[in-house]
């Protein structure tokens, strides 16, 4: 009876004791959570999570995750310090190299030079290649033949690519210079020649009635209103020639803007050529 | 021996049920501390115990309350979708009609906030067509007054604070307002005389300047055309007179849209600050 009493007492207690407990921060736990949180799309606080466990664990695929978060949460820098940590040899480590090169890409748009690895698989090669050519059309110099230029993209991809090309090489800039020369000479034809047609004959019209308003009153001997149209005239001349070089210094900066905005979307439809990566199924 | 058995399970009932007491159950901890965390109003850290208690708890006990405090905590850091999509969530897995209406209550007033009143209204609306709700029409007519207030529509706001009871502090509060704003088409209307609308909107400096603008062109075209100048007339009537005398339509229009909008801020600024009852 002695020896059965304590037996009495301990199983209950050992079996609460294993029902009741629940490590919820072991690592094993924390790393199951930060995964679905990943899955979720929750990437802040999965990383909160995987940087937890990260110098525990030393993980290459907790390190190319929390990469992977911050890229998709904006934050480039943070995703391109990680990229530091993973070691060259990792499997993951190809991946991770050019999502470097898209977070330098989208952060610090730019000709970048970066060189390939010997690591990369056929498909990574191409990306690498494809990003390489993109960042071409970011930087200042650009003397490269249409032919190399489009070979590394796939033949959907390489409509899309010339025109980027073309923008490029050739931009449609229209010359503020000529612009305000020919306002000057014949008021909103410098309007017109940057296609705003309606604006070019109102100009024209405006400024061409107060000149004559103006001549008419001077022939009327009536002065006082008459250079009150002079001055009138004159302002809207000088300012359709201002009008003039602004509307083209704002129609080249939309070029510039449609150029990188466009760039920009068809990176995006592409994901930048990389992979999705699946880590859900 | 037989009492000594007794006494024996009587100890052991006694032991076992209070190990069972004391020994607390992980995901209720887990629960309470993420509610300790809501009521800190750490919200990030709130949600992620509540979105970990959810992960690992394998049955629903947890499912209404943790989802309707995420709901809560994302409300508070104003991300509004996340907020409806746990606040639905927490609809979905109510037990009773009261969870219901709470969780329902809670997706309106995020509405509410970010302005998408028209859905706040219609969710409003077929909580007082069901007949589960019926005894709950002062609740519902309260937040309709406050999507009546986030849609700018004071007079309906009023009318539905009054609906609870005639002389509500909030439908007075709107009434007052209401009987303040600009008539917008009333200014446009006055400034068919010019500088009216200014002066209606109480900026004189600008009816002032409205007037002496449209005499000054007025008086030119009328004189030109009674001394046969007929272009003249034509000309400074068409791009002076005319341009200022819509200008001045267009200011008034302006001045009373930005009194207006002055006007609400302010109220409800007050109604953030100094209003103590429900808000959203």
């Amino acid at each position: 009876m002695r020896k059965i009493v304590p037996i009495f007492f301990l199983i209950p207690l050992f079996a609460l004791s294993q029902s009741t407990s629940f490590e919820f921060h072991s690592p094993e736990n924390i790393k199951k959570f930060a995964d679905n949180l990943f899955c979720e799309g929750d990437y802040l606080r999965a990383i909160e999570q995987f940087e937890l466990i990260n110098e525990k664990l030393d993980d290459d695929t907790v390190k190319f995750k929390i990469m992977l978060g911050y890229s998709e949460l904006g934050f480039f820098s943070e995703s391109n310090e990680i990229f530091k940590g993973i070691n060259d040899k990792s499997i993951f480590y190809p991946d991770a190299y050019l999502l470097s090169f898209k977070n330098q890409l989208i952060s610090e748009p730019g000709l970048i030079s970066a060189s390939s690895i010997n690591s990369f698989n056929s498909l990574q090669l191409k990306s690498f290649n494809k990003l390489n050519a993109i960042s071409m059309l970011y930087g200042d110099e650009f003397n490269i033949s249409r032919e190399n230029f489009i070979s590394p993209f796939d033949g959907d991809e390489q409509n899309s690519i010339s025109t980027f090309y073309n923008y490029k090489v050739e931009p449609p800039y229209k010359s503020p210079a000529l612009a305000g020369t020919l306002s000057a000479i014949i008021p909103g034809s410098g309007k017109i020649y940057v296609g705003e047609w309606g604006d070019g004959i109102t100009s024209l019209l405006a400024t061409g009635l107060l000149a004559f308003l103006a001549y008419d009153n001077f022939r009327a001997d009536h002065t006082t209103r008459a250079w009150i149209f002079t001055g009138l005239g004159a302002f809207f001349y000088a300012g359709n020639i201002y009008g003039s070089i602004a509307s083209a210094q704002i129609f080249n900066a939309r070029i510039d803007f449609e150029f990188n905005n466009g760039l920009k979307l068809f990176l995006k439809e592409q994901n930048y050529f990389l992979p999705e990566y699946d880590f859900c199924n | 021996m037989i009492s000594v058995i007794k006494i024996f399970f009587a100890f052991l009932f006694i032991w076992i049920g209070t190990v069972t007491l004391v020994a607390q159950n992980p995901f209720e901890d887990q629960f309470n501390y993420a509610r300790q965390l809501y009521d800190e109003e750490k919200y990030f850290d709130a949600v992620t115990e509540f979105k970990r208690l959810l992960f690992f708890y394998e049955g629903d006990n947890y499912n209404y309350k943790s989802n309707l405090l995420i709901g809560l905590s994302y409300k508070e850091g104003a991300k509004f979708s996340e907020a409806i999509q746990h606040l639905t969530l927490a609809e979905l897995n109510s037990k009773n009609i009261d969870e219901v209406f709470i969780a329902r209550l809670e997706i309106i007033k995020v509405n509410i906030l970010r302005r998408t009143t028209g859905r706040a209204l219609t969710l409003l609306d077929s909580l007082q067509n069901d007949l589960k709700f019926t005894g709950k029409s002062d609740e519902i007519n309260y937040w309709r007054g406050w999507a009546y207030i986030f849609s700018d529509d004071w007079e309906n706001a009023s009318s539905s604070f009054s609906a609870i009871q005639a002389n509500h502090q909030l439908a007075v509060f709107c009434d007052s307002l209401d009987k303040d704003l600009y008539s917008v088409q009333l200014a446009k209307i006055l400034s068919i005389v010019p500088g009216a609308g200014q002066f209606y909107t109480d900026e004189y400096v600008s009816g002032i300047i409205s007037i002496g603008w449209n005499v000054l062109w007025g008086y030119l075209t009328i004189n030109a055309f009674m001394e046969d100048r007929v272009f003249d007339g034509l000309m400074v009537g068409t791009l002076l007179w005319w341009r200022f005398y819509s200008g001045n339509l267009q200011n008034a229009e302006k001045f009373a849209i930005e009194k207006n909008l002055e006007k609400t801020n302010a109220s409800l600024r007050y109604l953030q600050y100094y209003y103590f009852g429900n808000k959203p």
